[in-house]
């Protein structure tokens, strides 16, 4: 119950061998100051350069809510309960998952546990990809898939096995799963510090600040996995009770298949902006804020999901909207 | 006499300490004194016949102290992120018992007065006995979530994902009586005379079993998570944190089943924290997330506060084995002794 600021933290994902311990530890050896606390889960053949390194067991279970995608990371809320214990803060902590791990259970747990949500928040979920490898690994594995759709930052590492074409091809990919991600390329995981921490991608007040990248201008119907983004846009203010019914049934009846949910909404009556969003059914919202001056007052929603419904979720959305 | 503020005991009958660091732990040890357990890796020790002497300083762990128990053979037992269990005996002579794994952490620590003292790492129990010996390690399912050996120290139950298990220490297979409930399960406890075992749980809720036939209790309605058990004397009650009373289950007359529990100091909307029963009568202590103190007599409902709220959030509390004397510790390093003797 202590008041200090929460810790953020940065979710590392991507397949085996994409370079995430490399990307650790220059994140870990640049000369910044900071001091980390780093949960992995396994030890590979680099070893991690840190004062505090927690080995994790990946322990995932299923909260009793009767929805079986609200699973959540329990070695994670044991680790950082443990850690809040230690006197003077760490300025972020740092979570490394395996190759093959869903890093839902590990985002839900961040919204999921209210001790961790007091001590913690989420900063960002950063994918490394392997530039030459990734085709291969989008068509054999769904986890490679999943751990692009929930990126925020995307890093295209390896970029010097692979040439412009190859590179572009391979962005092109990415933007079909999720167009909402930041993009970066790298060799050998260099990338700056700053590029991946501290980024406050969970933060509500900064969700869908960036303008999607659709390579096309519209969205991608051609695409090669059942994981792909729908985005919707509306100019009648939204009616809050309406919004709230259909997104709860929404969540509850298609949680499962939805990564990732954001949206800005401008309620009728009300001179605040809203923002939401959710991982699975777990969803977070509140008001960011005035509306400013010339603002066009557009709300927005943005699924990232598995075999999404478009014209369902178009209408659905649409009917939020007050009467007349 | 005009108004006056609220008395609290431990201005005029006890002593505390700003100690710099969460107060993860504490206990009182065999021969009386106290030990608690910190957040930068030391062990604080008090003597409550000598409250204005400094507390010993004793550097037990290389990071934080993660679990403290009172030592059979005396002084006290900690757990750390450092992978250790240590002693740390009343002079604050620190001895390495186990050294449990790198970059693994001893979450939880217990011991019985037979001699036994166990350490939970990940999945797996550690069994020493009094000389420091390890007699087995037992492997569960999941992480333990937490450890109790009952009254006897014959049994030692273990929390994990979807359940508790119940095993007997001494038996020569080691295969455990499995209380399956789905969910993850955290502090545990097993009542005085042995016949239920209660879990915490991750979802606002406890969960029982009553051993004889298996037969489950749920009990709900907490608005946060309980992390403080803690059964009366002969078990008739089991008192919890979680909610902004103390909440107190009657395990007698064929309760908890379809009894509603007994709510006791309560009003100010501020969660209890940490709670723990008197060795003998009928009453409780308990911690606030406000810093606040408090005895409550069960029976009567009536309550005694003990230390004014403002000093972080109460982690830790207990009391000594003759009930004379009550500690608490908070998230913040404010920790405090009182002397409840009679004088």
């Amino acid at each position: 119950m202590s008041d200090t600021p929460q810790v953020p933290v940065t979710v590392l994902t991507g397949y085996l061998g994409a370079g995430k311990t490399t990307l650790l530890n220059r994140i870990l050896s640049e000369n910044h100051g900071r001091k980390f606390a780093v949960v992995i889960n396994e030890f590979g053949e680099l070893g991690v350069d840190n004062d505090l390194v927690v080995d994790a067991d990946e322990e995932v279970f299923e909260m009793n809510n009767g929805c079986i995608c609200c699973t959540v990371r329990g070695d994670l809320i044991r680790i950082i309960g443990g850690l809040m214990k230690r006197p003077g803060r760490f300025d972020g902590i740092i979570v490394e998952t395996t190759g093959l791990a869903d890093p839902a259970p590990v985002a839900q747990t961040f919204f999921a546990d209210e001790d961790v949500k007091r001590a913690t928040r989420l900063d960002a979920i950063v994918t490394l990809v392997d530039a030459k490898n990734l085709p291969a690994r989008l068509a054999d594995s769904k986890e490679a898939t999943e751990q692009i759709a929930f990126a925020d930052i995307i890093l295209v590492n390896k970029m010097d096995l692979v040439t412009e074409a190859e590179a572009l091809e391979v962005e092109r990919r990415i933007r079909t799963i999720n167009p909402y991600a930041e993009i970066r390329r790298s060799t050998k995981s260099a990338v700056p510090i700053d590029a991946v921490i501290g980024r406050d991608a969970f933060n509500l007040a900064r969700i869908l600040e960036r303008e999607p990248e659709f390579l096309s201008g519209e969205d991608d119907h051609e695409h090669d996995s059942d994981i792909l983004s729908v985005s919707f846009e509306v100019s009648k203010p939204i009616d809050p009770e309406k919004f709230n019914a259909w997104i709860t049934q929404l969540l509850a009846n298609k949680g499962q298949d939805l990564l990732r949910t954001k949206g800005i909404l401008y309620y009728a009556n009300e001179t605040r902006r809203f923002a939401f969003q959710a991982v699975h059914m777990i969803a977070d919202g509140d008001f960011i804020g005035e509306v400013k001056d010339g603002d066009p007052r557009k709300s927005k929603i943005v699924f990232i999901g598995r075999g999404l419904n478009r014209p369902q979720l178009r209408r659905g959305f649409e009917s939020c909207q007050v009467e007349g | 006499m005009s108004e006056t503020a609220p008395e609290f005991l431990i201005d005029a009958r006890g002593t505390s300490r700003a100690l710099g660091a969460w107060v993860v732990g504490l206990a009182f040890g065999r021969d009386g004194t106290l030990g608690l357990g910190l957040g930068d890796g030391s062990v604080r020790i008090a003597r409550p016949q000598a409250m204005a002497e400094d507390w010993t300083n004793a550097a037990a762990h290389d990071g934080a102290v993660l679990s403290l128990a009172a030592d059979p053979v005396g002084g006290f037992l900690t757990g750390g992120d450092d992978g250790r269990m240590v002693q740390t005996a009343p002079d604050g002579t620190v001895t390495e018992i186990a050294r449990l794994g790198a970059m693994k952490w001893v979450e939880h620590v217990a011991a019985h007065d037979s001699g036994l003292r166990a350490a939970a790492v990940g999945k797996q129990l550690h069994l020493f006995d009094a000389r420091g010996a390890a007699l087995k390690v037992l492997a569960h399912p999941t992480a333990v979530g937490g450890i109790a050996f009952d009254a006897k120290g014959k049994r030692v139950a273990c929390s994990h994902y979807n359940g508790a298990s119940l095993w007997f220490v001494a038996s020569k297979e080691d295969k455990p009586r499995v209380l399956e409930w789905k969910g993850s399960h955290a502090s545990i406890a097993i009542s005085p005379d042995g016949t239920h075992v209660v879990t915490a749980m991750q979802e606002n809720a406890l969960h029982g079993w009553r051993l004889a036939d298996g037969q489950h209790m749920r009990m709900s309605g907490y608005p946060s998570k309980t992390r403080s058990l803690s059964f009366t004397s002969r078990g008739r009650w089991l008192a919890t944190s979680g909610a902004d009373a103390v909440v107190i289950w009657p395990f007698f007359g064929g309760g908890p089943m379809g009894k509603a529990p007994t709510e006791l100091a309560g009003g100010d909307g501020v969660l209890v924290s940490a709670v723990a029963c008197h060795p003998q009568h009928e009453v409780v202590a308990a911690g606030f997330a406000d810093g606040l103190v408090l005895i409550a007599e069960i029976a009567s409902g009536k309550v005694v506060p003990v230390a004014a709220p403002g000093n972080g959030a109460v982690s830790a509390i207990a009391w000594n084995a003759t009930g004379t004397h009550l500690a608490f510790g908070t998230e913040t390093g404010f920790a405090g002794l009182v002397d409840l003797s009679r004088r």
